[in-house]
């Protein structure tokens, strides 16, 4: 059964972004001008302005940035501790999750994660969570 | 940025308009209930209107002036102005809204258009009453799309945003938590010092250490106060200002430039701690008020967290980047050392007025007489406003 998360932001991008996480496609809409990625989904590309782009699917992997641990509850969906983490995608963009199969003493700065799946679901409906852990050949 | 600011057209602009009035609401009476226990979240007692009406007259009284000599009007966020001039009887020729630093560089350029001469800049919150969240499913903050966006990980909250950017200098430069804690180690002495202060008890550095985390590696004295007050300030065209009840504190540099670009992804606020804003309003702040750091005698930042001023100090070159974790050790940061900062307590010990009650803070440092919390002979006095990349910064000087 799909875990409770809470809710997502919701616009006509983000929907695009959330229904590819049903085949567990992690997918970025790319620029067809430029080439850019762009994280948050929006309508144009903040480098060149153009609205033609595509949802390119990305490779699933990142380096840790940084971290944090909740030791106060803020979600009864996520109660305490809790560790989220900022990552940058191989493909540029960053983007904040939170690490699976890890303990939180065990990240490092520049550490690679691999893309994991959780199952989810919020007042939308249901959906995959895209999460990270330690990738199978470490680095 | 292609376009930049022109320093010839700002360069006139200073010492242009004054802050003549400021007036506050009692932070530390209006925390506490009848028998002087702290007053519960969601306790109604104000709303943000009776703290903004109290604080208007106080600093129409602090300036000897008249509500009728007010031909202009801002507001904070919290309060609508159509609704706060019609309490207050005004019919403003031009009106503006945002933050104090904004508010004071929209009032200075508004003044200097000719639209209006005598500007009243007022701001309430009732936070504490209203049980305000800044985290969590009711978290507040529509115009930050980071403070909501992530909140299918679990990540919301400015705190935690600011833990992120902690544990990455952290990494980087091996800040410690040690150093990151005299700075509300500072602030509260501060505080102490001040009877209007929120936080009365002095805060040693192992009572730092030893609060719970709230965000690791954020700890509870990190994060500002939660509490309900208001704040004006009464801002006028400098030859007006002369022969009022106060000496006048001349508003003698400003500065405005945000990152915004990938700030949802946090790139500004992880790759480079908002430094790209910060040196662009320096080079806009310091030429024209004439100085440089080295002559600033009081410094304030916004402080919703302890981390901010880490940013500010490296940010505007009072210490080179990774180096603020050491700046700030020694007492340097104190009343009696080379930089005070946040003097009256800050949004950590003081009040949570969102940069609000820095501005009356150093206008009275400029004035002078604050007994034992008075820096001597303070002339030049900095405040540098940074929300989530959104950065301006203010120099005042002491005027004649």
């Amino acid at each position: 059964m799909a875990t409770a998360r809470p809710v997502r932001a919701m616009d006509p991008y983000a929907e695009q972004f959330w229904t590819f996480t049903l085949s567990r496609e992690l997918r970025l809409q790319q620029c067809s001008a430029c080439g850019k990625f762009r994280w948050p989904p929006g309508p144009t590309c903040d480098r060149c302005l153009s609205d033609d782009f595509a949802w390119s699917p990305l490779s699933g992997k990142a380096k840790v940035l940084s971290w944090t641990t909740f030791h106060r509850g803020y979600f009864p969906e996520y109660p305490p501790p809790h560790t989220v983490v900022a990552l940058e995608l191989a493909e540029g963009p960053l983007f904040i999750s939170y690490p699976v199969d890890v303990e939180p003493s065990d990240l490092r700065d520049g550490m690679t994660l691999e893309l994991r799946w959780i199952d989810a679901t919020d007042k939308f409906g249901e959906y995959n969570l895209p999460v990270f852990g330690p990738s199978a050949a470490r680095s | 940025m292609a376009v930049s600011f022109d320093r010839a057209r700002l360069a006139p602009l200073k010492d242009t308009v004054a802050v003549v009035g400021v007036g506050e609401t009692d932070y530390g009476k209006d925390y506490r209930g009848a028998g002087g226990q702290t007053v519960s979240k969601g306790e109604a007692r104000y709303d943000s209107y009776t703290l903004a009406s109290r604080a208007l007259k106080r600093a129409l009284d602090d300036a000897g002036l008249k509500k009728d000599d007010i031909d202009g009007l801002c507001v904070g966020g919290t309060l609508s102005g159509e609704r706060a001039s019609e309490q207050w009887g005004l019919n403003p020729r031009w009106s503006g809204g945002g933050d104090a630093a904004q508010c004071i560089i929209e009032a200075t350029l508004a003044i200097n258009a000719g639209l209006c001469t005598t500007v009243a800049l007022v701001y309430g919150n009732a936070q504490r009453s209203m049980d305000t969240a800044y985290g969590g499913a009711r978290v507040t903050g529509g115009a930050i799309t980071s403070y909501f966006y992530y909140a299918p990980w679990g990540m919301t909250s400015q705190g935690a945003l600011y833990a992120l950017f902690f544990q990455r200098h952290k990494l980087l430069y091996g800040t410690t938590d040690e150093q990151l804690g005299a700075v509300a180690v500072a602030f509260r002495k501060h505080a102490c010092l001040n009877p209007n202060a929120v936080m009365q008890k002095p805060l040693t550095i192992q009572d730092y250490l030893n609060a719970p985390y709230i965000a690791e590696p954020l700890r509870l004295n990190d994060y500002c106060l939660i509490n309900d007050g208001g704040v004006a300030i009464i801002v006028r065209r400098a030859d007006l200002a002369r022969d009022l009840k106060q000496r006048p504190v001349m508003v003698s540099g400003f500065g405005w430039s945000e990152e915004n670009v990938d700030a949802t992804q946090l790139r500004p606020r992880l790759k480079t701690f908002y430094h790209g804003a910060h040196h662009d309003v320096a080079a806009q702040v310091y030429p024209m008020a004439g100085v440089t750091p080295k002559d600033v005698d009081v410094f304030a930042t916004y402080d919703s967290f302890s981390v901010h001023l880490l940013a500010s100090l490296e940010g505007f070159g009072f210490c080179k980047e990774g180096e603020a974790g050491t700046f700030v050790q020694g007492g340097r940061i104190e009343i009696g050392g080379e930089l005070p900062c946040n003097t009256s307590g800050g949004m950590l010990s003081e009040s949570y007025m969102q940069s609000w009650n820095h501005q009356p803070e150093l206008v009275r440092q400029l004035r002078g007489g604050l007994g034992n919390r008075q820096v001597q002979g303070a002339e030049v006095a900095q405040y540098v406003h940074d929300v989530a990349g959104k950065c301006k910064s203010l120099i005042y000087t002491r005027g004649a």
